[in-house]
């Protein structure tokens, strides 16, 4: 359990599993006939975080923040503009593709609609035999074997995997999926808002499945998704987004009992908490919408809405900063 | 159906302050795989100027019920099959189709999940507004323009007399519920059904939608029906809450109750479920409790109670017959054979 300390940096003896520093995925947009670049779209704008081996690292935001490009962009599905990816000290952006399969092995992704997510014309078998059979792991007999015993590991009775995705609930698909995530015995697991599409009582299987498979297989989660609540409950550290930035970086407990940075606090406060008699006495409002990431505001990208900007928060950007051990924030005022 | 022994559900509506009541309300469609009972034997009622939260996952018949009170199932292929309807004591489920018209938007309007499909495109946000003012109060188009450019104003829209000449694609999400509320609103209704009003907006501006909402219900007096699968917007703003699992009405209760003391195993697993913020302080990952299983298809129900294959408490008796709604006291009503027996948590 050393490894679920709170250290945003690299832990000290072992390196992290994953480590990003200073990411960016700007996206180029193309206007009239020539194609011609009129602008970007800065989705992704310099992040940096590790995840160490066993660790659950939640990154949370609204729509529009950036956290699913920055996680395609962490798996390559996507080309980075600039920054750094390393998987257990090896810089993944440098390599050809030929030289990035065996780390693709290492890295899966779970999607958030398990409707789109899953071929519709293959079986659920085929589906998650498909990466044993690209990275020529197993075939046959011995590949039918272990679809089964994944499909019992996630919940799924063997005799499912004749069946095709229209035929399995929700909850059922998004098990499917976890089961092909599972398939090349992966070190991180990429989640994708996974449970959001499902409905409460299903979302709690899918997060308990999710928990347990980390405890029996050590695998290390990135988990993607705007619902606070979920991320709390599955994570180690919490990495908060805004507008294509990390602005804030702890682990749960530190995140919920001393947030520092403006947003997180408003975030947290916005939560609806299913009990009525917990009156919050403070609830902050925060004023108009997120803005556009083609245009995003000159220094913190926050201080349209912060409800404590100052005037150097127009102009400057923060940097961010290790403000207490492993506790880190892009905030000039804390 | 059963509660008559409560001292409500008689043909009439009660002589509380109700503004609504349905009564045992049965809408099916019917399909080529049979007929789907959306909802089946549903009654309850809503006070003046109370807000009622209607929870329930997807398929439970929440929205179908709220359809149903605006006649907007559409048919073929479903259809009112049984039940009443009242508003202010009249039946709307025998009024002729245009005075159904002059209600709709005016005495009962309703607030949908997405706004932008249900805004037109084509048409600016001040005309959209306009439409619904010029129909039932009959103003002149001006009038109607100067009253749309007024609820903006309500709805805390910042600058609405440019936003009233623009049109929805150039909105966000949260300004075009801002915009759906006011054209809600614009006809001061008795009733406003909100189908969750907040579900596809993001924390930040749910946080400002909701408190909009509970600003104008003090202000108008309007009594709201909230219908929604998040147990903590129903928390904060419903001073009753509504259950519904399968199509049918499980447990009903003031919130506070609710909450406190669940009765129906379901409503019980449905609280249990919940990763809950307030609690994930403690920095311990635990287990979330389960309800094991999936929602059964409305096309083939279980025999019995329809929760029973998936509810820890099952017995025989539940997977024979189905438990009619009781009285627990104070209004608190379950429709589970267990009910009373376990008090709580059943984990």
């Amino acid at each position: 359990m050393k490894a679920l300390s709170s250290a945003a940096g690299p832990a000290i003896g072992t390196p992290p599993l994953l480590e990003v520093s200073g990411l960016k995925k700007h996206f180029p947009i193309r206007k009239g006939l020539l194609s011609r670049t009129a602008g970007y779209v800065y989705a992704v704008d310099g992040i940096s975080f590790t995840i160490n081996a066993r660790e659950t690292l939640g990154l949370v935001g609204e729509s529009g923040c950036g956290k699913s490009t920055a996680g395609k962009t962490v798996l390559r599905l996507i080309e980075s503009t600039a920054g750094s990816v390393k998987l257990k000290g090896t810089e993944l952006n440098r390599l050809s593709r030929a030289e990035m399969r065996p780390y693709r092995r290492e890295m899966q992704i779970i999607f958030q609609d398990p409707y789109s997510s899953l071929n519709p014309r293959m079986s659920a078998g085929a589906i998650v035999g498909e990466p044993l059979t690209i990275h020529r792991i197993a075939a046959g007999k011995e590949k039918a074997e272990r679809v089964a015993s994944l499909f019992e590991r996630v919940g799924l009775r063997p005799d499912h995997m004749e069946k095709y995705p229209h035929e399995f609930s929700g909850g059922q698909r998004q098990r499917i999926g976890i089961a092909r995530a599972l398939a090349l015995s992966p070190s991180l697991i990429i989640g994708d808002e996974p449970v959001s599409a499902l409905d409460v009582s299903i979302q709690a299987q899918v997060i308990n499945l999710m928990m347990d498979l980390q405890e029996e297989f050590g695998l290390s989660y990135l988990f993607i998704a705007h619902d606070l609540a979920v991320v709390e409950h599955i994570s180690h550290r919490i990495a908060v987004m805004y507008l294509g930035r990390i602005v804030e970086l702890t682990d749960k407990r530190t995140l919920f009992d001393n947030p520092l940075h403006p947003y997180t606090e408003a975030l947290l406060s916005a939560v609806p908490i299913p009990d009525p008699k917990i009156k919050r006495d403070k609830r902050i409002i925060l004023k108009g919408d997120v803005p556009s990431p083609i245009s995003p505001p000159s220094g913190c990208h926050f201080h349209t809405r912060c409800p404590v900007a100052k005037p150097e928060c127009t102009q400057v950007s923060p940097d961010f900063r290790e403000v207490q051990p492993g506790h880190w924030v892009a905030c000039h005022l804390r | 159906m059963q509660h008559a022994q409560a001292g409500i559900g008689h043909a009439q509506p009660s002589p509380l302050d109700e503004i609504l009541r349905i009564e045992n309300l049965k809408t099916y469609f019917y399909s080529r795989e049979g007929v789907v009972r959306a909802v089946e034997g549903v009654s309850y009622g809503l006070r003046r100027g109370q807000t009622l939260g209607v929870v329930g996952e997807s398929g439970c018949g929440k929205s179908v019920t709220a359809l149903s009170i605006l006649r907007l199932i559409p048919n073929p292929p479903g259809k009112i099959v049984d039940g009443a309807i009242y508003l202010e004591g009249k039946n709307l489920l025998t009024l002729p189709e245009p005075d159904m018209q002059a209600l709709r938007g005016n005495d009962i309007s309703m607030i949908f999940q997405e706004p932008m499909t249900s805004l037109n495109p084509v048409l600016t946000i001040g005309q959209q507004i306009s439409e619904a003012v010029i129909l039932h109060q009959r103003l002149s188009a001006k009038d109607a323009m100067n009253k749309a450019v007024e609820m903006l104003k309500l709805v805390r829209m910042p600058e609405p007399v440019r936003r009233a000449k623009e049109y929805p694609h150039q909105l966000s999400g949260g300004m075009r519920q801002r915009v759906m509320i006011a054209m809600a609103l614009s006809c001061n209704p008795k009733v406003l059904l909100a189908d969750e009003p907040t579900t596809a907006l993001d924390v930040t501006i749910q946080a400002q939608i909701l408190d909009l909402m509970r600003e104008l219900q003090e202000k108008l007096g309007t009594a709201i029906i909230l219908i929604t699968h998040d147990l903590g917007v129903v928390a904060e703003t419903a001073e009753r809450v509504v259950v519904m699992y399968a199509g049918k009405k499980v447990e009903e209760a003031d919130a506070a109750v609710l909450f406190a003391n669940p009765q129906h195993p379901y409503t019980q697993g449905l609280l249990a479920s919940v990763p809950r913020l307030d609690q994930a302080a403690t920095g311990a990952r635990t287990r979330l409790t389960e309800i094991k299983g999936i929602v059964p298809s409305l096309h083939n129900l279980p025999a019995g109670c329809f929760f029973a294959p998936r509810c820890p408490l099952a017995d025989n008796q539940c997977r024979q017959e189905y438990p009619a709604l009781r009285d627990m006291g104070r209004g608190h009503m379950a429709a589970c054979w267990k009910a009373g027996q376990n008090s709580k948590g059943v984990a």
